[in-house]
């Protein structure tokens, strides 16, 4: 059967080719841009075919053609040219920059129009600012790229999430982060760990009314849209892979840690501790070990992608695989991913009909150090690697069983190390994110579209301590041997989301209508179970699996078994339309209006309705513009509203039915099972609503080499869900309710101006800045004095800091000094009424990115540096390292050497034994974190594409890059990027990286 | 074309019928107010509930802590100092604690009351109904007296402020002022006559009995020097319950013997109270913990090896007898008694003096059972009535004779009769006596507050306890002997604001 099948084959071939070679003949020619300069890398394609070539370095070509043929000519950026072949045996061709393909597509939302008929204030970074770096989560990725979007992170877990906030927090019980919507699929924004960032085509982030009315009751933050990529029609196959090597290492601090001989002679001036009965010489022999280095590592990176793409007349395919494999910095802490996508587009013969389908199937692992950011001394990695005494050392350790024979906090690291061998903890995620979008177009102008799409997470979490393990044998007591644990916990949710709609897009001469009406519904799923099961035989237990449990019986309860289980749902209906009207792209109206029901209001007020409109001047489309230096000039103007029903938490199911009073079972005194009050209702419930009005103005002027926007908002957040103080008669001292506004007015400005332009050859370089200005106040909150302490005052920012000024150390005693209410200094404030409020807080006023970027033939060179000013964080690492209390079992700074003693009066650190230590709360540790980082570097070269042909690839680029490689700040700890109050948490890492990528 | 026509169609009508399910949505497993009481069982279940609310851990922790009860123990990371150096303000966590618990223990008892004035019990079933409403009252007057007792500067001035009365389920706008001592007594009164008039239990010693009203009434008149009333209930109890073996006194504090135990909470593996530290409430160290009592000494279990982050202070060890039986329930037998620790090197560390009066028991390290009111309070509040009448000598009817009792049974043995030159002294011996005696059971505080006066005591910590913040001693009449109305309050009730207690 093979054999006759070759044969036909070899015949079929010959056939062919002699009739190819019959008519063929070669064609060759040099193809240029406007200036005269060779294009390489060109497509050229004879039209109906699969067969074509591309320009080599010099823009030089070869094909065979016959004189019916028609070359196509296609370059990314440039008109596309179609030359009949005719008797032509050279072909030279100039490419003219192609006007339509700079006016980029503009994400609106539910539909899309061109840059220069957008009426809203949006951004949209392409894949180039986004592929090839090394953060797991591509959010990371994004922070310092877009105006008004401030991202922070504040834990170096691979794939941790990051708060994401577009200008300026608008809720705070609530949701704050961006609706994230990946084609069509929205998603849950604090989990993008199981995503490949090198899948995506563009983000576009929306920004205004005007833009996010649409999304009614979820586009109050904003919304993002992530479009991941496509084949194209009629485009030959092409292979991409990328590799990726990373290292991983702790940024530095500056907290100036005693090494051991200080730390002891410390412990003996003090009078408590190791040091104080040792001997001069046994200090002296004392060795130092730096704890940092035992919890945190080099964590290594392994990055691999391989996609594929590939069109037809009738539809495309897009299909990526995707490894990845990073070692967090501190040790116990990873992430493994697979990722496997596949995108097809098609359409009918008559092009009325087309559809797509985004599948992608995401699976990840990640070990998770637990209690990170607590005091646990036997459970905190990061409080081990900071606040560990240097004499102790890691060969005092011999095993759990051993440590819990007289347990001192001295022995903290070596309680971590006992945890860190048999404790685990690993999370393993299965998503699938699909999606189906059809339209039909019923007559020319009218047409029906759907698009149905659905988010599946399923989240296996499982916890394991071994039976031997110190913590283990710790809780378990003598008593019992076996006191090991796992712990199980299986979530799964299921969203589903379905829009229809019916549109309309007319041309009238000059006048252009684009109208659609659509019924939006979407519907979640929770599911979750687990058990914690008590009691582990070693002999055959492996985390994750039940061999090794051991049963309950008579002696003891130690064994019982506990399961939970947990279901909720939500859910939304929408209905709402949009009118766009243009006028020969001069000017542009849109206006939308939304009407939204929220499972969560269902009992008070279940509708709500949102709208906006929005207005564009292009002012350079006029005729009196025609000699202006303004390529682009455009003035945009909207205003609108949009809600929030995610009002606690950013959950889909969080605080679900608080509009009633609940009732629990459960158990009660002396093991009796019980009834007791779990909620108590706020029946006045009802969704926040923001409203937001935005001027803007894009421009490009000299020719283009200056690009950018101005944009000026107001939003105003009206009632706000928020904890409320109660009187403690009620059984609670908070409860949530709708009351107070939050505002942020501010300023977003994008600007890049291209300083030289060398051409394709020749050097090119390039500036670029973001910024954002944003100043909160609250509002109407709802106390006799406008205060409510914990979220602010009126006038006030967001989450100000209410407490007792620390004034210094009193030269006289060495006591701590404050400043009463009065401004006058006491060493013993009134720990409530002396409180005051001190206009700082923990939002950023400015932040943004800019960079320069440089190239010259194949190299170039890539930075972008961040900013945040206006951050004030409490330092209370930096408080455990000067603190007293910490001399006898842990880590000091030199800073305490300065302690106050009478030969020393005048200093900033109190003395030892001052008995005003810690008396109130004061903003002794709180401190400025305003930073400029160099966030992201990348330098690398793209080979010519004549040195590489002759070996059969079309594309090698090499490439290196840094991320967070330094960062100036007054702030001393680990990392100044961290939106947190907490100490003892983990830092993001310093990242470098070398990559290469090649094309087939 | 027609099928795609069709496919439209589906699509809208796909929306149309299945809107609703996406809004109209009811979770499973809710329980609203109508159904949750409907039957005499539902109440009774309910009552397990509002039992729950009941604890006394943080006035153990706190008055071990503030008082002379403790030292800083050899594995202490800091815990507690505030509290130990005398630190006390409207910030403070254990105010905020009795205030906020108590009033939820209140809340829920007024929501059972409510609850249960909607019920009308069946055939059979008014007894039970008439028992679990008593327990109820019974509940809202022991955490209002809880309350009073910490609240209020003087207990025995009627017309001095007390705490906030609440007879009733408030609304969550209220914002209500303190009332006076006369009128939450009354309130309190009130309630324990409605508790002995339904309650049909006569003793029991973890559910609330008539003798449970008693003892209540004994100690609320004693706070408030009402010694015609407390003398002859606390001499009733005393009768009834005696006091016990040397043998039961052991078992009493691991949760084997339920001698002298007129009412206690009781604590059990996975209640509520089944942790070191109940996640997501203040953590080990702080007296506003919830978990196990023994866990606001140690972090992990009895003895040395537990991990003991404070010790029993050298001063109150210094006065136990080691042939006195509460030396054994009070010391752990593996402390390490340094006979010199006053002076010589490392005086701090070397005397290890492990508390062990919260063991563990069930298996359990450090959960115990929290005793309430026990027959040996009663004799020690009968020894203040008679102190106060004037009788603090002679071998019967006396002061001294009770202290003698007392001892003798603690003894195993026939003790010297004391003697008293007068009254001061009599007080100053029966807080002597109560401070051994009540030790960690969250007493001393308010004895102090209430007879450190009369008795010529207060605070004294043994030099080595405090060399390192110089925090020795409080009289009495400090003001700190009376708690401040806590800031999560003012903040939802800034007129109260007004009437925070002096020195604040």
């Amino acid at each position: 059967m093979k054999k006759r099948l070759n044969g036909i084959l070899t015949l079929l071939l010959v056939f062919l080719v002699q009739l190819t070679f019959a008519q063929e003949r070669t064609v060759t020619g040099t193809v240029v841009d406007d200036t005269g300069l060779p294009l390489p890398g060109v497509n050229i394609i004879i039209e109906g075919t699969n067969s074509g070539t591309q320009t080599d370095f010099d823009g030089r070509y070869s094909i065979r053609a016959n004189a019916n043929n028609v070359l196509v000519f296609t370059f990314v950026g440039y008109a596309s040219e179609e030359i009949p072949v005719g008797g032509n045996s050279t072909i030279n061709v100039t490419l003219d920059v192609d006007a339509a393909a700079l006016d980029e597509v503009v994400v609106q939302g539910y539909r899309t129009s061109t840059k220069e008929k957008s009426n809203i204030a949006s951004v949209t970074i392409s894949s180039q600012s986004i592929e090839n770096r090394p953060n797991a989560n591509f959010v990371q990725t994004l922070s310092g790229q877009v105006a008004g979007l401030n991202i922070s992170t504040s834990s170096g877990q691979p794939g941790a999430a990051s708060n994401i906030n577009l200008r300026g927090v608008t809720s705070i019980n609530g949701n704050t982060q961006p609706l994230f919507i990946i084609d069509g699929i929205p998603v849950d924004e604090g989990n993008f760990r199981s995503l490949n960032p090198q899948d995506i085509a563009s983000v576009s982030v929306l920004k205004d009314a005007g833009a996010t009315a649409i999304y009614g009751n979820r586009g109050a933050n904003g919304v993002i849209i992530i479009e991941t990529r496509q084949g194209s029609f009629n485009a030959p196959l092409k292979l991409t892979a990328t590799s990726i090597l990373s290292f991983n290492t702790l940024q530095d601090a500056d907290y100036d840690l005693m090494n051991s001989q200080e730390q002891l002679e410390l412990t003996r001036t003090f009078g408590n501790g190791r040091g104080n009965n040792l001997t001069d010489a046994e200090i002296a022999e004392a060795t130092t070990t730096e704890w940092l280095d035992v919890f945190f590592r080099t964590g290594i990176t392994r990055n691999n992608t391989l996609s594929l793409s590939a069109g037809g007349d009738k539809s495309t395919a897009f299909t990526s695989l995707g490894f990845f494999e990073t070692e967090g910095i501190l040790k116990g802490s990873d992430l493994k991913r697979f990722n496997f996508r596949n995108n097809i587009t098609g359409r009918s013969d008559n092009e009325k009909f087309n559809y797509g389908t985004s599948v992608s199937i995401n699976y990840s692992k990640s070990n998770e150090p637990n209690s990170v950011g607590t005091g646990g001394i036997n459970q905190n990695f990061v409080l081990g690697a900071y606040q560990s005494a240097p004499y102790i050392s890691p060969d005092d350790y011999t095993s759990g069983a051993e440590l819990v024979q007289g347990i001192s906090f001295l022995n903290t690291p070596l309680f971590l190390m006992d945890k860190l061998m048999n404790f685990t903890r690993f999370d393993e995620e299965l998503k699938i994110l699909a999606s189906a979008n059809a339209g039909y177009k019923l007559t020319n102008d009218l047409s029906v579209n759907a698009t149905l799409s659905s988010d599946y997470t399923n989240e296996i979490f499982t916890t394991a301590d071994r039976s031997d393990s110190f913590n283990a044998i710790l809780f378990g007591g003598g008593a019992n041997p076996l006191a090991g644990f796992q712990a199980q916990q299986t979530t799964r949710i299921f969203t589903f989301n379905q829009v229809t709609s019916l549109n309309y897009n007319k041309n009238f001469g000059e006048h252009t209508l684009d109208a659609g009406v659509y019924a939006e519904y979407f519907k979640a799923h929770l599911r979750g179970f687990g058990y914690t099961a008590d009691g582990i035989d070693l002999k055959t237990f492996s985390p994750g699996d039940g061999a090794g449990f051991v049963d309950d019986n008579s002696d003891n309860d130690f064994f019982a078994d506990q399961a939970n289980a947990i279901q909720r749902n939500a859910g939304l209906f929408s209905y709402f339309g949009q009118v766009d009207y243009d006028y020969a792209t001069r000017y542009g109206i849109t206006g939308t209006v939304r009407r939204d029901a929220s499972y969560r209001f269902a009992e008070s007020n279940k509708w709500g309705t949102f709208y906006s409109v929005a207005a564009r001047w292009n002012i350079s489309n006029e005729d009196f513009m025609d000699n202006s230096i303004f390529d682009v000039l455009k003035l945009r103007a909207s205003y609108g509203t949009a809600g929030n029903q995610t009002i606690s938490g950013s959950s889909y199911f969080s605080a679900p039915d608080l509009t009633r009073n609940f009732f629990g079972t459960g158990g009660g005194y002396a093991g009796q099972n019980s009834i007791f009050l779990s909620q108590i209702a706020n029946n006045t419930l009802r969704w926040e609503t923001v409203t937001q009005a935005n001027v803007g103005i894009d421009f490009e002027v000299f020719d283009r080499r200056l690009r950018g926007s101005v944009d000026g908002y107001v939003k105003e957040t009206t009632d706000l869900f928020q904890s409320t103080p109660i009187s403690a008669i009620n059984a609670v001292t908070l409860l949530n309710a709708n009351t107070g506004t939050l505002s942020n007015t501010g300023v977003d400005v994008s600007l890049k101006y291209d300083v030289i332009r060398g051409g394709q050859k020749g050097f090119n370089m390039d500036v670029m800045f973001n910024g954002n200005y944003n100043k909160q106040e609250l509002g109407d909150i709802p106390r006799e004095d406008g205060e409510l302490i914990g979220t602010g005052r009126n006038g006030g920012k967001l989450f100000e800091y209410y407490t007792i000024r620390y004034a210094g150390v009193n030269p006289a005693n060495g006591n701590l000094l404050f400043l009463t209410a009065d401004g006058d200094v006491t060493e013993n404030p009134n720990a409530d009424t002396d409180r005051v409020w001190l206009d700082k807080n923990i939002f950023p006023d400015y932040n943004g990115g800019f960079g320069l970027n440089m190239s010259y033939g194949g190299f170039f060179l890539n930075t972008q540096f961040n900013y945040v000013m206006g951050v004030d964080r409490y330092d209370f690492d930096l408080a455990g390292f000067q603190s007293p209390n910490n001399i006898a079992q842990f880590r000091n700074s030199r800073d305490i050497a300065r302690a106050w003693t009478p030969d020393n009066r005048v200093t900033d650190i109190p003395a030892l034994r001052a008995t005003n230590l810690s008396a109130v709360g004061s903003d002794q540790y709180l401190r400025n974190a305003d930073f400029l980082r160099l966030r992201f570097a990348s330098f690398g070269y793209a080979v010519p594409a004549d040195v590489i042909e002759n070996i059969g690839i079309s594309s090698l680029r090499v490439f290196a890059n840094g991320e967070n490689l330094f960062t100036l700040s007054e702030w001393r700890g680990f990392d100044a990027e961290a939106l947190n109050n907490t100490s003892r948490i983990y830092p993001t890492p310093r990242i470098i990286s070398v990559g290469v990528e090649f094309g087939l | 074309m027609k099928k795609v026509n069709l496919f439209y169609i589906l699509s809208l009508l796909f929306v149309a019928v299945s809107c609703n399910d996406a809004i109209e949505i009811d979770q499973p497993g809710r329980l609203d107010e109508d159904a949750a009481f409907q039957t005499v069982d539902d109440l009774q279940a309910g009552l397990f509930g509002v039992y729950n609310r009941l604890d006394i851990t943080p006035e153990i922790a706190f008055t071990s802590v503030f008082t002379d009860e403790l030292a800083i123990g050899f594995d202490s990371g800091g815990q507690g100092l505030q509290d130990y150096g005398f630190t006390l303000n409207a910030g403070s966590i254990t105010p905020s604690a009795i205030w906020t618990r108590s009033y939820a223990a209140i809340n829920a008892a007024n929501r059972l009351i409510r609850a249960a004035d909607l019920i009308t019990p069946e055939d059979g079933e008014q007894a039970e109904y008439n028992s679990i409403l008593g327990q109820a009252y019974a509940i809202r007057a022991y955490q209002h007296f809880r309350l009073q007792s910490f609240f209020t500067t003087d207990l025995t001035d009627d017309s001095a402020l007390g705490v906030i009365a609440v007879d009733f389920v408030p609304t969550i706008d209220q914002e209500l002022l303190r009332n006076t001592n006369g009128e939450v007594f009354s309130l309190i009164t009130a309630d324990l006559d409605m508790a002995q008039s339904l309650i049909t239990t006569q003793d029991d010693p973890i559910y609330i009995s008539q003798d449970f009203v008693k003892a209540l009434r004994a100690r609320m008149a004693a706070y408030r020097e009402n010694y015609a009333v407390a003398g002859p209930l606390a001499e009733e109890l005393l009768n009834k319950y005696g006091l016990a073996t040397q043998e039961e006194y052991e078992d009493i504090w691991v949760d084997e013997s339920n001698a002298e135990i007129i009412f206690k909470l009781e604590r059990t593996i996975g209640d509520y109270y089944d942790f070191q530290a109940r996640a997501g409430l203040p953590g080990t160290g702080s007296p506003g913990r919830v978990g196990w009592a023994g866990a606001a000494f140690a972090f992990v279990g009895p003895g040395v090896d537990g991990s003991p982050y404070f010790e029993m202070g050298r001063s109150l060890f210094n006065l136990l007898d080691t042939a006195d039986v509460r030396y054994e329930a009070l010391v752990h037998p593996s402390s390490v008694v340094d006979p010199d620790y006053a002076s010589g090197e490392g005086a701090e560390t070397n005397d290890i003096l492990v508390v062990d009066k919260y063991p563990g028991s069930e298996g359990r390290p450090l959960m115990n059972d929290l005793k309430v009111f026990r027959s040996a309070e009663m004799l020690l509040i009968l020894a203040e009535a008679r102190a106060a009448a004037g009788d603090i000598n002679g071998e019967s009817g006396s002061t001294a004779s009770l202290i003698k009792r007392l001892r003798d049974a603690r003894f195993d043995d026939d003790t010297a009769l004391p003697v008293y030159a007068n009254q001061t002294e009599a007080f100053g011996a029966i807080l002597d006596e109560r401070r051994i005696e009540l030790a960690f059971e969250g007493h001393r505080y308010l004895d102090l507050k209430r007879m450190g006066e009369r008795g010529n005591r207060g605070v004294l910590k043994d030099p080595v306890d405090c060399a390192f913040n110089n925090a020795c001693s409080l009289p009495a009449t400090d003001y700190r002997f009376t708690f401040p109305l806590p800031i999560v309050e003012f903040n939802a009730n800034p007129g109260l604001r007004e009437q925070q207690n002096p020195g604040y």
